[in-house]
């Protein structure tokens, strides 16, 4: 597929929103998916894969519990839209402090929320994994060693140096399949037309073909 | 010496941001179209039409390209054969009388095969990055057949019947920003011609009219041969684009708060400007006093059938007759007079006069307001983003600050709840549902501001003024939407609806309507609560014609004819 930034947010949004999350986080879910088409990382494949693996799940054994050494879940694995909505809202708190937090899944959706802290410190963020680790200026972002579906803790910390940064993308490539799995998910946000919300719903009124 | 400004603050958003004046904005200097057909004057765009490739049937396609100091825009029109059964408006349409994109350069061949597989099909068709919008226009019947037997049997049309109407083809939908594969605004936004918004739209329905203009000759000529008579080109210049919008653009205007405050700002910015002027020169009165008399011709031939608009447009006439009777009696030059005509408005005309008003104050004034147009767009893309450490007090007072009208009501009594917008999975319209008669609860978007602020208010009741509201919404993630909205209203004071957007009477058409007069449509008249027709660039100078003498004030018809 070759499709657009907005459709990746639009599409993003509404795949979120049916997979249960509130409005607000699949705002940010579909921002963060976007940030990393944009980047040339496949946000799609990730949300997608995030969102099978939670579906039926209570979203809140997912979020994280902070205490003095990390983050980390009631349930076996952290949501990495919820962590890293947190943890956009405590950006400014990484001046002082690293975050650490895991299990997380799909934890390249962790990027976007890390390149948010980045242009509210305006420095670089580094998060690292056990087998790699990424640096981002906010705009761009470089990798160094795969990610993964799940990684068992991460660390988020200021400065770092950015490397090679992935390409800048004006369009998603996401795979059929991915694309299939989020208008999937899209489609339980649209309510089923009946004969009267087709006639009321939109308003049919005066003749509309004169 | 008396200096010659004062500073008048902008209206209150408690002011403007009422639904019912939000639904009697009328265009003005700052509308795309007109910030457009400046430009184009300004920079001496040119214009041509490669491609006519239309047979007598009225099937074939067009290629119109406009060319700017740094590129060339081309309108790729697709003509039709509809059968009259096929004729919708509404979204779940699929076949129209035309089919179009804006393409981004001169198209080559292929590009022609490839969106004449896809552009017909609109939303069930691709389009690419090389696509700025896509578009579709279904024809007004009667004025057609009127004007293609007219021409064809060697009589021009008649004026009435073309006033009636005001259209030859109407659009039902001009797609941008991404929709369908086409290109997305971000990567369009930086060039100085696209920077304002809509301009891409815009200058597609711009082609689009010279395109049927083209169209109803060419059908007049297969039909008439050698005694067709040629469009008089003052008749033509009376025939707009029509538009027939319906609730797809209501969602829009609250989901882009930062954007929508940005139109708003830069108007009001505007209206204050003026009104500070201490006096205003002969010249300025005149050029006012001339704008009036002609807007009032526009108002003549502005009918509805909608008993709403009917009644608005009585008020609408009543409130003319009485600006008329002040102006006068007034100079128009001495002592703040536009500050003073506004007051005045304020007190003795309805809101679609008081609108009024604001925007024909405008007129004399370029160099004060056309540079505000810049200041339209919305490029603060960090505004999304919520600020963790603000204190719960500080986000309490910023939702009381736009809604605390709100906070008191109860949101659990039907006629404050009646209504939820949802999308139908039926080629995903937007609608607008009886919450408590149809099962459509869950689908519901968020689209009630004011009843999510009051329930974050009162989620936030137990938490103390100092704490972040990042704890708040770690075990609240349902308030994020709101939280991040009443951050927004730090930098966008005039993007939220001081109204309740589900309650049992609310009227849709007036969300259509601020966005729509922002476009600088004119000639509203809605079919029903829920959708509206407009008339876009009637009046307008075609692209042959376009100069920077004619390039503005076409949206008022001329005193002489």
């Amino acid at each position: 597929m070759n499709v657009s930034l907005n459709e990746v947010e639009a599409t993003a949004k509404r795949a979120t929103r049916g997979a249960g999350y509130q409005w607000g986080l699949a705002e940010e879910a579909a921002k963060a998916v976007r940030w990393l088409c944009a980047n040339d990382i496949d946000g799609c494949g990730a949300l997608a894969g995030l969102i099978e693996r939670f579906d039926g799940v209570d979203l809140a054994e997912r979020v994280p519990l902070p205490d003095d050494t990390g983050w980390y879940g009631k349930g076996s694995v952290l949501c990495p839209l919820i962590a890293g909505a947190a943890l956009s809202d405590c950006a400014l708190d990484l001046a002082d402090r690293d975050i650490r937090m895991g299990p997380v899944a799909a934890p390249c959706l962790l990027f976007p929320f890390a390149a948010h802290a980045a242009r509210q410190l305006r420095n670089t963020v580094t998060v690292s994994w056990p087998a790699g680790a990424a640096v981002t200026d906010g705009d761009r972002i470089s990798l160094t060693g795969p990610i993964g579906t799940r990684v068992d803790f991460i660390t988020v910390c200021r400065g770092g140096l950015l490397g090679a940064p992935n390409r800048q993308m004006s369009r998603a490539m996401p795979e059929q399949g991915v694309w299939e799995t989020l208008n999937r998910f899209a489609h339980r946000t649209y309510a089923p037309a009946t004969a009267e919300s087709r006639l009321l719903g939109a308003g049919a009124g005066l003749t509309d073909t004169d | 010496m008396t200096p010659d400004v004062t500073h008048i603050p902008r209206r209150p958003p408690e002011t403007v941001m009422r639904l019912k004046r939000l639904g009697s904005l009328h265009q003005c200097r700052l509308s795309f179209m007109r910030v457009l057909t400046r430009r184009m004057s300004r920079e001496h765009w040119r214009f041509s039409r490669p491609v006519f490739d239309i047979d007598a049937q009225g099937v074939g396609h067009a290629v119109y390209t406009a060319t700017g100091p740094a590129r060339s825009y081309s309108l790729v029109a697709f003509a039709h054969d509809l059968p009259p059964e096929k004729r919708s408006d509404r979204v779940i349409a699929d076949a129209w009388d035309a089919t179009f994109a804006l393409f981004d350069g001169i198209p080559g061949p292929e590009d022609i095969e490839r969106l004449s597989r896809n552009v017909p099909l609109q939303e069930a068709g691709r389009v690419d990055e090389t696509e700025l919008s896509l578009s579709r226009a279904n024809r007004s019947v009667r004025l057609w057949a009127h004007v293609v037997d007219a021409l064809a049997s060697g009589r021009q049309p008649d004026p009435g019947q073309i006033d009636a109407v005001g259209y030859l083809m109407r659009t039902t939908a001009v797609y941008g920003s991404g929709k369908f594969g086409a290109a997305d605004r971000e990567t369009i936004a930086d060039r100085p011609e696209l920077h304002v918004p809509f301009q891409a739209e815009m200058l597609s329905v711009y082609l689009t009219r010279t395109f049927v203009r083209d169209l109803v000759q060419h059908m007049a000529r297969a039909a008439g041969g050698n005694s067709a008579a040629d469009l008089d080109p003052a008749i033509a210049r009376r025939l707009g684009i029509g538009n027939s919008t319906g609730l797809g653009m209501a969602p829009f205007i609250v989901n882009h708060p930062v954007l929508f405050n940005n139109w708003i700002v830069a108007r009001e910015e505007a209206i204050s400007r003026v009104r500070g002027l201490t006096k205003a020169s002969a010249e300025e009165a005149r050029a006012f006093r001339g704008i009036l008399s002609r807007s009032g011709r526009s108002i003549d031939r502005w009918t509805s059938e909608h008993p709403i608009q009917m009644r608005k447009l009585a008020d609408l006439r009543r409130d003319l007759a009485a600006i008329n009777d002040y102006v006068a009696r007034d100079d128009m030059q001495s002592g703040r007079s536009w500050d003073r005509l506004c007051n005045w408005s304020m007190a003795a005309l309805s809101e679609e006069g008081q609108e009024l008003i604001a925007s024909l104050i405008l007129e004399p004034y370029p160099d004060l307001v056309d540079g505000l147009a810049d200041c339209m767009a919305d490029s603060n893309a960090d505004a999304f983003r919520i600020d963790g450490r603000m204190p719960v007090g500080t986000v309490r007072a910023l939702i009381a600050e736009s809604f605390g009208w709100a906070l008191k009501r109860d949101w659990e009594a039907t006629e404050n709840c009646a209504r939820a917008w949802y999308v139908s999975e039926e080629k995903l319209e937007p609608r607008l549902g009886a919450r408590f008669e149809e099962p459509i609860a869950e689908y519901e978007q968020p689209l009630a501001p004011a009843r999510d602020a009051a329930a974050a208010h009162a989620g936030l009741a137990d938490w103390q003024d100092d704490q972040p509201v990042a704890a708040f919404l770690l075990r609240h993630p349902e308030h994020r939407h709101t939280i991040r909205r009443a951050q927004m209203s730090r930098i966008a004071p005039y993007g939220e609806i001081r109204d309740n957007t589900i309650g049992k009477n609310v009227l849709p058409i007036d969300m259509l309507r601020a966005k729509l007069s922002f476009f600088g449509a004119t000639h509203f008249d809605p079919r029903s609560d829920r959708w509206v027709r407009i008339c876009m660039y009637a009046g307008a100078p075609y692209p042959e014609e376009l100069t920077e003498a004619n390039a503005d004030l076409w949206v008022y018809p001329d005193e002489a004819k």
